[in-house]
């Protein structure tokens, strides 16, 4: 386990070995488990991920109990085929896998949470775009998801990824952080290059507030994902470019952290701020739970 | 650096039935560590909700998934948001309770669970859900004797009936060697004394296997 992006970047450096090889290593060395069983388990939680987002962008997609969220990865879907998109096509494919998985995860689907199920269509979202541009095979999608995974530990051990601690700062934004510096591994960046491209994206979703109407997971967390997956994406780029973030990746984290706690209870997941605050966000939450929620 | 997050896949992961990582998968690993705390199936089970618990666990499936742990589903299980029902039929009566006023252990995602066989046995196990389906354990009472582990899993509890010394010494040894001991501390209950231990690493299963075997109604929570 590395205690820093610092140490993390500084070793993969030094040593010549892939962000994703360290990784799995401490996992290994850590857990006691082997280094098959590992690997084997987060194929498990890839093939999890690509199961939620089939689900969401076959047929009619799919519906949450209440109605509020669904359908939508689906409405991208046919605009895909019929529209020169804005933003471009393997852009807005990767937002349908976003949309999808979360779209999944609201209607109390399984999902693999990463880090958590409220910010899950994150990293499915880019891995589609990864998979499009960079036709990755199925081993290279493993190792992004442990460099992910390794980044978003990091995150978690300085800053937190509970909304009802920090804010979606702390889900979408680790989420996004985790997705972007990943993606530059795959792109064959530098470890320098992840870390830039963590902290270009924390940066740009720091403060996001969470506040969800009537305090589900269903608006606006379903959207922030395609945000989430947009802007690692575009982080990714930027630091693959060599775009760098005035602001060192642990510093990021301790920003991330501290405005986590400077924000209020109302626009921590307690439903009460932000939009769950607005006329429609209540009008909604009463018509769900009725008068007296 | 709080350490408390000490896999890779405490991140990607679990894999879980939606809708929210702390609201409902963390709220089946409550669920699961008190029941595993109880030591068999419970008559009667409350639950008490704090803060963002108790604001929004309606919308977040929580009371389904607290049901689902204690009827000891994985968070994956499709059977999850049908868990109160089959509690029910299981002869489980699961309350919820609405709390005003701040978490008793200080952490918004609170659920204090009151457990009962409907007659002498009774334990309380205050669990808090820390983000991504991680969870702490931050109170036990059992026959009336309060505890206050660290928090982070693991947690060993161990009741040793005899007062044997050597034996918690055996005991403290070997989990210190297999998954470093932080904390352990000791409290004086009527059947014995009741130690608890907290744990740095995970313990491994096979590591778990053999402290089943050796140290009888031993409970190791992960």
């Amino acid at each position: 386990m590395f205690d820093s992006i610092k140490e993390l970047v500084e070793t993969a450096t030094k040593s010549g070995k892939p962000l994703s090889e360290l990784i799995i290593d401490a996992e290994v060395k850590s857990s006691g488990v082997s280094r098959e069983e590992v690997w084997e388990k987060m194929k498990r939680n890839l093939n999890t991920m690509r199961q939620a987002v089939t689900k969401g962008e076959t047929g009619e997609g799919v519906h949450s109990p209440t109605g509020l969220t669904g359908g939508e990865a689906i409405k991208i879907r046919e605009y895909r085929k019929k529209h020169q998109t804005l933003s471009g096509d393997a852009m807005m494919g990767a937002v349908q896998a976003a949309v999808a998985t979360n779209e999944v995860n609201a209607a109390l689907g399984v999902i693999c949470a990463t880090p958590t199920a409220g910010s899950s269509g994150t990293l499915p979202g880019v891995i589609e775009s990864l998979q499009n541009r960079l036709d990755l095979d199925e081993e290279a999608l493993i190792r992004f998801l442990f460099t992910a995974g390794g980044f978003g530990l990091i995150i978690a051990n300085h800053a937190g990824i509970a909304g009802a601690t920090g804010g979606c700062q702390a889900e979408v934004g680790s989420a996004s952080g985790m997705g972007a510096a990943a993606a530059v591994e795959a792109a064959g960046g530098t470890p320098q290059q992840s870390a830039e491209a963590l902290s270009i994206a924390i940066s740009n979703l720091l403060g996001l507030v969470c506040d969800p109407i009537a305090g589900l997971v269903e608006v606006p967390c379903v959207k922030r994902n395609a945000i989430g997956t947009a802007n690692a994406l575009v982080s990714a780029d930027m630091a693959l470019a060599g775009c760098v973030s005035k602001i060192p990746a642990d510093e990021c984290i301790m920003a991330l952290d501290k405005v986590g706690k400077q924000l209020p209870s109302s626009l921590r997941e307690t439903g009460i701020g932000g939009l769950a605050g607005t006329p429609t966000g209540q009008a909604i939450k009463a018509k769900i739970f009725g008068e007296d929620a | 650096m709080s350490g408390n997050y000490r896999s890779v896949f405490d991140i990607i992961g679990p894999v879980m039935v939606g809708p929210s990582s702390s609201h409902t998968a963390g709220a089946v690993a409550i669920g699961k560590a008190a029941r595993s705390i109880f030591q068999e199936v419970p008559k009667k089970v409350t639950v008490h909700y704090y803060e963002s618990f108790a604001k929004t666990h309606r919308g977040h499936g929580t009371d389904f998934a607290i049901a689902a742990g204690i009827m000891g589903f994985p968070p994956d299980d499709a059977r999850v948001p049908m868990a109160p029902e089959l509690a029910k039929k299981a002869g489980i009566d699961i309350r919820f309770v609405e709390e005003e006023g701040p978490s008793p252990i200080n952490h918004p995602n609170t659920a204090i669970l009151d457990l009962s066989d409907g007659d002498q046995h009774n334990t309380q196990v205050g669990g808090c859900s820390v983000g991504g389906g991680a969870i702490e354990i931050r109170s036990i009472k059992v026959q009336g004797v309060e505890l206050h582990p660290s928090g982070p899993l693991p947690i060993v509890l161990y009741l040793d009936r005899d007062k044997n010394k050597p034996l918690i010494k055996g005991l403290a040894k070997m989990l210190d060697e297999s998954a470093k001991l932080k904390k352990q501390q000791t409290k004086l209950v009527h059947d014995g004394e009741l130690y608890e231990f907290d744990m740095l690493k995970y313990l491994k299963p096979k590591q778990i296997a053999e402290l089943k075997e050796k140290f009888k109604g031993i409970v190791c929570l992960k």
